[in-house]
């Protein structure tokens, strides 16, 4: 047991019920967000692998006293290796993106306190509880817990949407809430199925009763839950026919939210993922159904992001785009394509958070994101301009940044599972990517300035840049040194497979 | 009326497609992206249905070149039913979950 692992979603929700109960008070607001943000971190640094009971309620298998005592038919059945109450497991995989997250959680916080006089502290309790969500949710064992966390980082997110000035954030917050009021009942019925067909909803019970033959999974009860539950899965992560709506979202946060919501995203995206994984290997074409909507999600994407002029909504195209690499890479279920699929996710993070907190300096700058109305920037920013070059490059997949590391192995991975199709999509859309993140950066920072734009913020936030910085440093090690992470998540995918 | 002129006409059509944005080269060539992408992509995509069986892949491919090449331009269609509007996304959310629980439902059933 560790002791620590839990903390890394008490911490967060606890921070966040303070800064609400100090929302009058700027300084300590800043100051508690901030010394919360840096701390996050740490805890997984700390950590150790292994699994946490809640409650210490372990298996009774690993309780042999207990086990002796009780009728042979629950000592001596499936029953004696459930696990009775809820388990957080850390292993390799949990350990980097926690980090990452917290990384990326803490860059948001620290822009937003560097770009607003006053930081809400209803801003940063739903950023905070947005990250304990979603760690609560890569960390849980249980789906049924993973559902209430899905459903309370939902809150968040929309949360998050109205905290921005955008006029349309309500209209698209009532439209996601809509959409998430048929979406999320659906995922939890899937649950309830698979509830009542196996009598657990501890995912490696499941995983444990199906593998065993406990139950039929070619009973349509099973194949039901599934189709619910992969329902649930595209609604939450953006995929078709939800796209739409998902890049909406991500264009009218304020550009630190927007970053925040595509790391939530992907987490999201791959806690979910594993567990629909792990429990429905056995459903025949679960492969095809994933690489089916990832590439729907990769192509109707990219192409509303190229006729685009809002940068925005063209970024958050790219980053919905984006996700289907992740999927892709689901689908195919090898061990070199699952790698690569949680290393594109981990990319996606940093560089959509590059990206947005980017094109986010331009929107405090110029007050506007239509790229028809701007130009010019780059005399202004050049550095900043810089920056975000390559963060757009790292998207596109060019060398040697970490999104070229993670599509390589995915076209690799295509390629040696007899898929070459998937892989000659895949570059297609990368190049489309290019061209998309081209056309943007021509019109914002390249094209001659337009005689009316008036920039009425001259002087950038030091913070913003700082952020930018470290993001891109990141993006160039991990491009650089893929190991660092590829060898954690190989591990993991090793013990899933 | 030949092949040829037929993508002619339909790149033409692309300015009066996206009449309401300002007419640039840059939404031009936009457009023009978009839509081969969407053509190549699909059909490169199609051709994965050879796992299955060659024959109806060949089919399914030419069946697929005709109708996407007499239906050019398409992404001012895909463009207008992409949009924020609720209506829609209520219908491609309820479509979807049709086919997904129906295809799943009598496509596995032993």
């Amino acid at each position: 047991m560790n002791d620590l692992i839990p903390l890394m979603v008490i911490v967060p929700i606890i921070a966040a019920i303070l800064l609400n109960l100090f929302i009058k008070y700027n300084t300590t607001i800043k100051i508690l967000s901030f010394l919360v943000a840096i701390v996050l971190p740490i805890i997984p640094i700390l950590s150790n692998y292994g699994l946490h009971y809640f409650g210490g309620h372990a298996p009774l298998m690993d309780n042999g006293t207990l086990l002796n005592s009780l009728p042979s038919y629950i000592s001596d059945g499936p029953l004696s290796t459930f696990h009775i109450g809820i388990t957080y497991s850390f292993e390799s995989l949990q350990k980097i993106l926690i980090f990452f997250l917290f990384v990326v959680g803490f860059l948001c916080i620290f822009t937003t306190i560097g770009e607003r006089k006053r930081t809400p502290g209803s801003y940063m309790f739903l950023m905070l509880m947005g990250l304990a969500a979603v760690t609560a949710m890569l960390l849980s064992d249980d789906i049924f817990h993973m559902y209430i966390f899905f459903e309370i980082a939902v809150v968040a997110q929309v949360g998050i949407i109205l905290a921005s000035t955008d006029n349309q954030r309500y209209e698209i917050a009532m439209k996601y809430m809509i959409l998430g009021s048929i979406g999320g009942p659906i995922l939890l019925t899937g649950i309830g199925f698979l509830l009542g067909l196996v009598g657990s909803v501890n995912i490696t019970d499941i995983v444990y009763v199906v593998r065993n033959g406990l139950v039929n999974a070619n009973s349509p009860v099973f194949l039901f839950s599934f189709g619910l539950i992969f329902f649930g899965w595209l609604y939450s992560v953006g995929l078709p026919p939800f796209h739409t709506i998902k890049s909406a979202v991500y264009s009218k946060a304020v550009p630190s939210g927007s970053a925040l919501l595509q790391a939530l995203s992907v987490v999201i995206f791959i806690s979910l993922g594993i567990a629909i994984f792990r429990i429905y290997s056995s459903v025949p074409f679960i492969g095809v159904f994933i690489i089916f909507f990832s590439l729907c999600g990769m192509i109707l994407s990219l192409t509303m992001a190229i006729m685009e002029n809002d940068f925005k909504r063209m970024i958050g195209f790219l980053a919905v785009g984006e996700l289907g690499y992740i999927g892709l890479g689901f689908g195919l279920g090898t061990k070199l394509s699952l790698t690569a699929a949680l290393f594109q996710g981990l990319n996606e993070m940093i560089i959509t958070a590059t990206l947005f907190i980017g094109f986010g300096v331009v929107l405090y700058m110029t007050k506007t994101s239509d790229i028809t109305k701007l130009g010019g920037l780059i005399e202004k920013n050049p550095k900043i301009a810089i920056i975000v070059l390559l963060g757009g490059f790292a998207m596109a997949g060019v060398p040697p940044l970490n999104g070229f590391q993670s599509k390589l192995m995915l076209v690799q991975s295509a390629l040696s599972d007899n898929f070459p199709e998937l892989a000659v999509i895949m570059i297609l859309i990368s190049i489309v990517t290019f061209m998309t993140f081209i056309k943007a950066f021509h019109s914002v920072y390249l094209k001659p300035k337009p005689k009316n734009l008036v920039i009425e913020n001259s002087d950038v936030p030091r913070s913003s840049v700082l952020v930018m910085v470290v993001l891109i440093a990141i993006c160039i090690v991990l491009g650089v040194v893929p190991t660092l992470v590829t060898d954690g998540f190989s591990g993991f995918v090793g013990g899933l497979i | 009326m030949d092949l040829y002129t037929m993508i002619c006409d339909s790149i033409r059509g692309f300015k009066s497609n996206i009449r309401k944005d300002p007419i640039t080269n840059q939404n031009v060539s936009s457009a023009m992206a978009a839509e081969l992408t969407i053509v190549s992509t699909v059909l490169t995509a199609a051709i994965m249905l050879r796992h299955l069986n060659v024959v109806l892949t060949i089919l399914i491919v030419l069946g697929l070149v005709l109708y996407l090449i007499t239906g050019m331009p398409l992404i001012s269609k895909f463009k207008r039913e992409q949009s924020d509007s609720l209506n829609k996304m209520m219908f491609y959310m309820i479509l979807t979950l049709g086919i997904l629980v129906t295809s799943i439902y009598w496509g596995f059933k032993p």
